[in-house]
């Protein structure tokens, strides 16, 4: 099995060459390693990688990312099939459109805008509630504004789209 | 003694109190809004009252309904934890005009210490020193003549202000008096008040404050201090005992224990109160404040004195006086605490609720946790984001701090953020080991430290993992995946072969 991983931005190709507990793998063009792996618990691996212990614990975000840490080291990773189409190709590069993100879960406690309202970079768009903290989300640039999803009373989770500018 | 006690809190803090009420053989009776129903302090309690929905107004700052929880359930005394109502004047009163008794200082001694200034004007009058500055406001003369004696820099204050508008640092003469202009056209705006007062700026200040218990039969100790100068946004963040400039300096523990105990008698305190004092870079204290509750931090003190606060102030709430005086207090190595809080330390700390996926805790040698968390436990959006307070304690700081660092490294929470890999990055800083702390040390931190070196392998069973993962995700398109690929073996020999 290979995939692609994007490994805190930056990616790797991973070729599992036999699954565990008697792990062999190959990371991009490099040489075949060996590892035992097993799942003492759901999302958790023990891993003997050389002669050194391994515990890393994986979780997956709602935004369909994976977190992987590992001794307090945190790695977000996002995977992919090599031989499918990315959804991500292209959606990036086109700076055209923001989109406004919620940074936390929470509470929308206040929608700023409405769709076709023109807006100043620095206007605050949307306004998240959680544990009696508010975060007042902002436009990056001027534009006006594309689709507003965000509802008033609405709770979201992070990573959901509240808002785009065009 | 009382037969049953109710908690009107909620999280770690009832958790904590319940633990020793039950230790004491007493009742304890949990009060809850909708969200909380499943929360740890409802599950331990042996009795719990719904007092209303989820937003604190509604629930556990209704005075009215957990008197009537009280009274329904025969409890005989109120525990408040700390926040929500444990420093409100009114609650005290309503609980002793109730027939119950309110587990902590009488209403007259929060009103007295209760707001900044009513505080400073009784510990002014006790003899403890305070930050110099004006409380009133002052004219451009008044400010430079103040200035004179008290040495620049200042801080121009708006009266009426607060969120840092109209506030001015100054540094020297030839500033004061466009600052002064600024800041009071700046108060205008914002308040409609122009009124500007002045205080002597204390820089890279340290926070230390002392731990007091007072019977009410006038007896009062002082428990030694605690260091809590590693701060975000102007909260606690660790808290440790003995502070380690005091430990250099051991003569500041009376000095600052007796300035306490003044300030306090001065209210006629009872029961367990903290007085903050802020130190500066001469080891000059000055009086800040005085909290009329237990603290959140009080397990660092707890677990250098050998003492249990809650204990004690059950005790004297039920009228028995201390067990000890003040020779008798000891301290006895070095205490450590981290507040684990849901929020993502390396997004501006915003808050960060969800459901708890999976829990591991540190256990072993010298560790302690109050927490009110578990697998499977959805942390609401509605409160505070405190989930846990690690405290260790070891020997000496040095063995304090390794000994944190180690527990940190056992504890793993999934599902929501926490802080507890940003703790070790803290705690591994050569600052913080060196104790060269004050309350800007975080903003200082994110400033200077560099991201900490990931070891060469990490990354490695990183991807390995996550490849894993995957693959027991979606076993069905990885299966897909392989005979793709030994499809693309064959066709690659069938190249060869050509």
């Amino acid at each position: 099995m290979k995939l692609i991983l994007t490994i805190n931005g930056r990616e790797e190709q991973i070729e599992i060459l036999a699954p565990e507990p008697a792990c062999r793998f190959r990371l991009g063009d490099g040489d075949e390693r060996e590892a035992s792996v097993e799942t003492p618990q759901p999302g958790v691996f023990s891993v003997l990688l050389d002669g050194r212990s391994y515990d890393a614990f994986v979780e997956e975000t709602p935004a369909g990312m994976m977190v992987v840490v590992i001794d307090g080291h945190r790695f977000e990773i996002e995977a992919r099939d090599p031989r499918r189409w990315s959804r991500k190709s292209g959606g990036r590069a086109g700076d055209a459109v923001q989109s406004i993100l919620s940074p936390m879960p929470g509470k929308v406690v206040r929608v700023l805008v409405a769709v076709g309202d023109a807006v100043e970079a620095g206007q605050g768009i949307v306004v998240v509630e959680a544990m009696k903290m508010q975060n007042e989300l902002k436009a990056a640039r001027v534009g006006t504004m594309l689709t507003v999803p965000a509802k008033e009373g609405a709770t979201v989770v992070a990573g959901e789209l509240l808002a785009t500018i065009a | 003694m009382f037969r049953k006690v109710l908690i009107a809190n909620r999280g770690e803090i009832a958790v904590r109190v319940i633990r020793t009420l039950r230790e004491m053989g007493i009742g304890t009776v949990a009060v809850f809004s909708d969200p909380d129903r499943t929360s740890l302090h409802v599950r331990m309690a042996d009795e719990a009252e719904r007092l209303g929905p989820g937003p604190s107004a509604e629930s556990y700052l209704r005075i009215d309904r957990i008197l009537d929880a009280a009274r329904k359930h025969g409890a005989e005394a109120i525990h408040p934890g700390y926040g929500f109502l444990s420093e409100n004047a009114e609650f005290a009163a309503a609980c002793e005009e109730a027939g119950i008794v309110f587990i902590g200082p009488s209403a007259a001694s929060i009103r007295a210490m209760g707001s900044k200034t009513a505080a400073r004007r009784t510990a002014i009058a006790a003899g403890a020193p305070v930050v110099p500055g004006t409380d009133q406001p002052v004219t451009l003369e008044q400010l430079r003549a103040f200035a004179a004696t008290h040495g620049y820099p200042v801080l121009l204050k708006a009266v009426a202000g607060g969120g840092g508008k109209g506030m001015r640092r100054v540094d020297s003469e030839g500033e004061l008096e466009s600052a002064f202009r600024n800041a009071s056209s700046e108060a205008e705006r914002a308040f409609r008040s122009a009124d500007i007062y002045v205080e002597k700026l204390i820089e890279r200040p340290r926070h230390i404050e002392i731990q007091l218990l007072g019977d009410r039969h006038g007896n009062m100790v002082h428990l030694g201090e605690r260091e809590c100068s590693i701060q975000r946004r102007h909260q606690k963040v660790i808290e440790e005992c003995p502070s380690p400039l005091v430990a250099l300096h051991p003569e500041m523990r009376h000095e600052m224990g007796q300035a306490a105990i003044r300030a306090a008698q001065a209210a006629g305190y009872y029961n367990a109160g903290t007085v903050e004092f802020l130190v500066d870079q001469d080891r000059r204290f000055y009086f800040l404040e005085m909290n009329t509750r237990l603290q959140v931090e009080h397990p660092v003190t707890e677990l250098v004195t050998g003492l249990d606060l809650v204990r004690h102030q059950v005790e004297i709430a039920a009228g028995a006086r201390l067990p000890f005086t003040q020779d008798e207090i000891g301290w006895r190595g070095s205490a450590i605490e981290c507040r684990i809080y849901a929020e993502d330390p390396y997004n501006d700390f915003l808050p960060y609720p969800g459901k708890i996926t999976r829990l591991r805790r540190p256990l072993g040698p010298g560790v302690r946790i109050d927490g009110c968390i578990y697998e499977g436990w959805v942390v609401p959006m509605e409160y505070d984001p405190l989930l846990a307070k690690l405290t260790v304690w070891a020997g000496t700081r040095e063995h304090a701090v390794d000994r944190l660092i180690r527990a940190l490294r056992e504890y793993d929470v999934a599902g929501i953020r926490t802080n507890i890999a940003f703790f070790r990055q803290i705690l591994e800083d050569q600052e913080f080991r060196a104790a060269h702390l004050h309350t800007g040390f975080i903003e200082e931190f994110f400033r200077r430290a560099s991201p900490r070196e990931v070891p060469a392998d990490f990354a490695v069973v990183a991807a390995l993992v996550a490849a894993l993962h995957t693959a027991h995700r979606r076993p069905a398109e990885a299966a897909a995946a392989s005979t793709t690929a030994s499809r693309w073996l064959e066709a690659g020999r069938g190249e060869l072969l050509r």
